[in-house]
């Protein structure tokens, strides 16, 4: 084994360029079984991406990223797919199929992994509806749903088949207050009712840190610090401290890299 | 000086342009293989070719009636026209049987059949692109290319050939409805001399076969394009337009390359 | 119940396809079932077949027998020959039958008539016709009366 047994997921050394710009330049995240992690960072500095190459929708340029004991640049695209059984999404936007009804949205994962019979696979439905509250919602179609019950579909959905690992891509951006605040619960909620090593992407600083566990700071394709909630707020890199208080300058500065104004402004013409 | 980099930014710019188009390509090939062999583990495959079926054929079938029945008829009305001048009046059935066999079916339908099913498939696979339906079926563990792509793939190859035959039937239909009874040809020799003159391997078969290549080259088109698309609205828009562009491109320029190997030999 | 009309209806247009296809074979066409039974090879030799093209109808009396699958020239004689395929049901022709290029109607497709001889003997598969008029031609036709009407005047 090359990997720490007390992670569900590891990348070492991991790379990722889109272009000639590199989204991660030799990363290492370790991301410890049953706790909730926190993936926090600016915006677009790749969260998403990593949320990608843990679920091996795309592929990192090198380095190594282990989900439960398997290396995935290593695997071949049929154990990818057994692999993928065991990890749960919530999407950003949920991604139900809209052609499907709720029941048959959460029945989805069931109905082509297991070879249940219907009434076993409706009480299943039935109790994963009853965790995230929606077990009345059971008929409707994706499209008679508000924002935040569209994700809670999703989220019964991603733990249809009981997963290991549970990612979550922005669960809280455009969520009223109380959608936020079920959500959060139902996270936490989740988490330690069945075990899960649950890894939740955000940029929501106050929600992420009232839930995670441990927390990472990624920026600059680096990670930028680490710890737990605490430890962060009272961290003295001004980075972190930047992120952490939500100033608008500092170390990540306000303005894109561009030429000195007064030169654009004189000169006009270029090189 | 300045000039000549403006001249290599051009070529520069020509051969990036060439090398995207190239890449494009390739990923397609890889996208249909990948989506066609091997068999996918869910076991309701045939539901889910019955639900494409649905609504890449059936849903077709109206505008084909209709245009085929009215291009028929106009056919024997410029047909029935000209001959005239020629008294042979009567060669009406045959000139429009060969024209929506060897020509007007299996192109029209296909030109129809990209702009209605077509255009669809691209909106609807890149609207579940853009809303990580894919990416979400993805990490379910059920592959998008077998479960979403594939039997969009196969209700395209199978209806088209079909609608082309429909088209056909009801243009002739319609021509016969103008010849032989508003312009009075005689029927029996409206029917004697297309039967005189259509062969069922050269013409018939020629046409299905020509409605099979294109029913695949349609299909892939629209289907690749969503897939392949940018996932924004703006994306997918794009990509709806590319479709029904590259598509009637494709089947035209297919279309002549196909009757010249098939009838250019005499 | 919802299902159940969607198979419904992509049946009925699975039929309807097939059926389409049916009808453009039967009817369009005229592809009989019977049509792809026995039929024997015949050849005949033209100084002119002029027109002739393969796929054409070979005639008798006005009724189809038969059609034309092949037109080459023999480097030997310098002639056109044409290979057709008559009916095995019409297996009555005399051998010394005559074969002509003939047009229908004035601007009319070519096809091959074939009028009856008074032989004993018949054609079997692979026999030549040996007596065989050539098709009309119309520039022929002309010089030939132009030049009578010069020679007249003089």
């Amino acid at each position: 084994m090359a990997t720490d047994a007390r992670n569900a997921v590891e990348l070492k050394g991991v790379s990722f360029r889109r272009g000639e710009r590199f989204i991660f330049n030799n990363v290492d995240i370790a991301i410890p079984r049953g706790k909730v992690t926190g993936i926090m960072g600016p915006s677009g500095c790749g969260k998403t991406t990593l949320l990608r190459l843990i679920g091996a929708q795309l592929r990192a340029e090198s380095g190594e990223i282990w989900v439960d004991g398997s290396n995935l640049p290593s695997l071949a695209r049929t154990e990818l797919f057994d692999l993928r059984k065991r990890m749960g999404v919530l999407f950003q936007s949920g991604a139900l199929f809209t052609d499907l009804s709720v029941f048959e949205n959460v029945a989805f994962p069931l109905r082509v992994h297991t070879q249940l019979p219907d009434d076993m696979i409706r009480d299943i439905v039935l109790l994963k509806l009853q965790a995230v509250g929606l077990r009345g919602a059971i008929d409707l179609m994706p499209d008679e749903l508000s924002g935040g019950m569209k994700r809670r579909v999703a989220l019964a959905r991603a733990i249809a088949l009981d997963p290991q690992i549970l990612l979550y891509d922005e669960p809280f951006v455009g969520q009223d207050p109380i959608a936020m605040g079920v959500l959060v619960r139902l996270i936490r909620l989740l988490n330690d009712a069945l075990g899960i090593t649950s890894i939740v992407v955000s940029h929501d600083l106050a929600e992420t840190a009232s839930i995670a566990d441990y927390i990472y700071v990624v920026g600059d394709s680096q990670v930028l610090g680490h710890g737990t909630p605490d430890e962060l707020m009272a961290s003295d890199n001004p980075r972190i401290k930047q992120f952490m208080q939500g100033s608008p300058d500092g170390p990540v500065p306000f303005h894109f890299p561009a030429n000195k104004l007064a030169d654009d402004l004189l000169g006009g013409v270029r090189g | 000086m300045a000039k000549a980099t403006t001249v290599l930014d051009r070529i520069a710019l020509l051969g990036r342009a060439g090398l995207d188009v190239l890449a494009a390509m390739g990923r397609s090939v890889v996208f249909l293989f990948l989506a066609i062999a091997g068999r996918a583990s869910f076991g309701n495959r045939l539901q889910l070719l019955m639900q494409q079926l649905y609504s890449v054929g059936v849903l077709s079938l109206a505008i084909i009636v209709v245009s085929g029945v009215f291009i028929g008829m106009v056919l024997a009305l410029q047909g029935y026209s000209i001959l005239s001048d020629y008294g042979s009046e009567q060669a009406v059935g045959q000139m429009v049987a060969l024209t929506l066999l060897r020509e007007l079916g299996p192109v029209v339908t296909a030109l129809l059949f990209a702009g209605r099913a077509g255009s669809a498939l691209t909106a609807e696979i890149g609207n579940m692109k853009s809303t990580e339906q894919l990416s979400s079926l993805e990490m379910i563990g059920v592959d998008p290319l077998k479960y979403v792509i594939a039997p969009r793939l196969w209700a395209g190859f199978i209806s088209m050939p079909l609608l082309a035959c429909i088209f056909s039937v009801v243009g002739i239909w319609g021509g016969s409805m103008v010849a032989v009874e508003w312009l009075g040809v005689f029927e029996g020799s409206f029917w004697s001399n297309m039967q005189n003159s259509v062969d069922f391997y050269d013409d018939v078969l020629n046409g299905v076969i020509k409605s099979v290549v294109f029913a695949v080259v349609v299909t892939w088109i629209a289907v690749f394009q969503g897939y392949d698309c940018e996932p924004t609205s703006e994306g997918i828009s794009r990509a709806t337009t590319r479709t029904v562009v590259h598509a009637s491109l494709a089947v035209l320029g297919l279309d002549f390359i196909l009757t010249a190997l098939m009838f250019g030999d005499y | 119940m919802k299902t159940r009309t969607l198979e419904i209806s992509v049946g009925l247009f699975l039929l309807a396809g097939v059926l389409a296809l049916v009808l453009l074979a039967l009817r369009v066409s005229g592809l009989t079932v019977a049509s792809t039974q026995d039929t024997y090879r015949v050849y005949a030799y033209f100084d002119n077949i002029s027109g002739l093209a393969a796929r054409a109808k070979v005639t008798m009396a006005g009724v189809t027998i038969g059609k034309v699958v092949a037109i080459d020239l023999d480097r030997d004689s310098y002639m056109g020959r044409v290979a057709m395929d008559i009916q095995g049901e019409v297996n009555n022709l005399p051998l010394d039958s005559t074969a002509s290029i003939l047009t229908a109607g004035l601007l009319g497709e070519k096809y091959i008539g074939i009028s009856v001889g008074g032989d004993e003997e018949l054609i079997a598969d692979g026999d030549t016709i040996r007596d065989t008029q050539s098709a009309l031609v119309l520039e022929e036709l002309i010089g030939k009366f132009l030049l009578n009407s010069v020679n007249k005047d003089e």
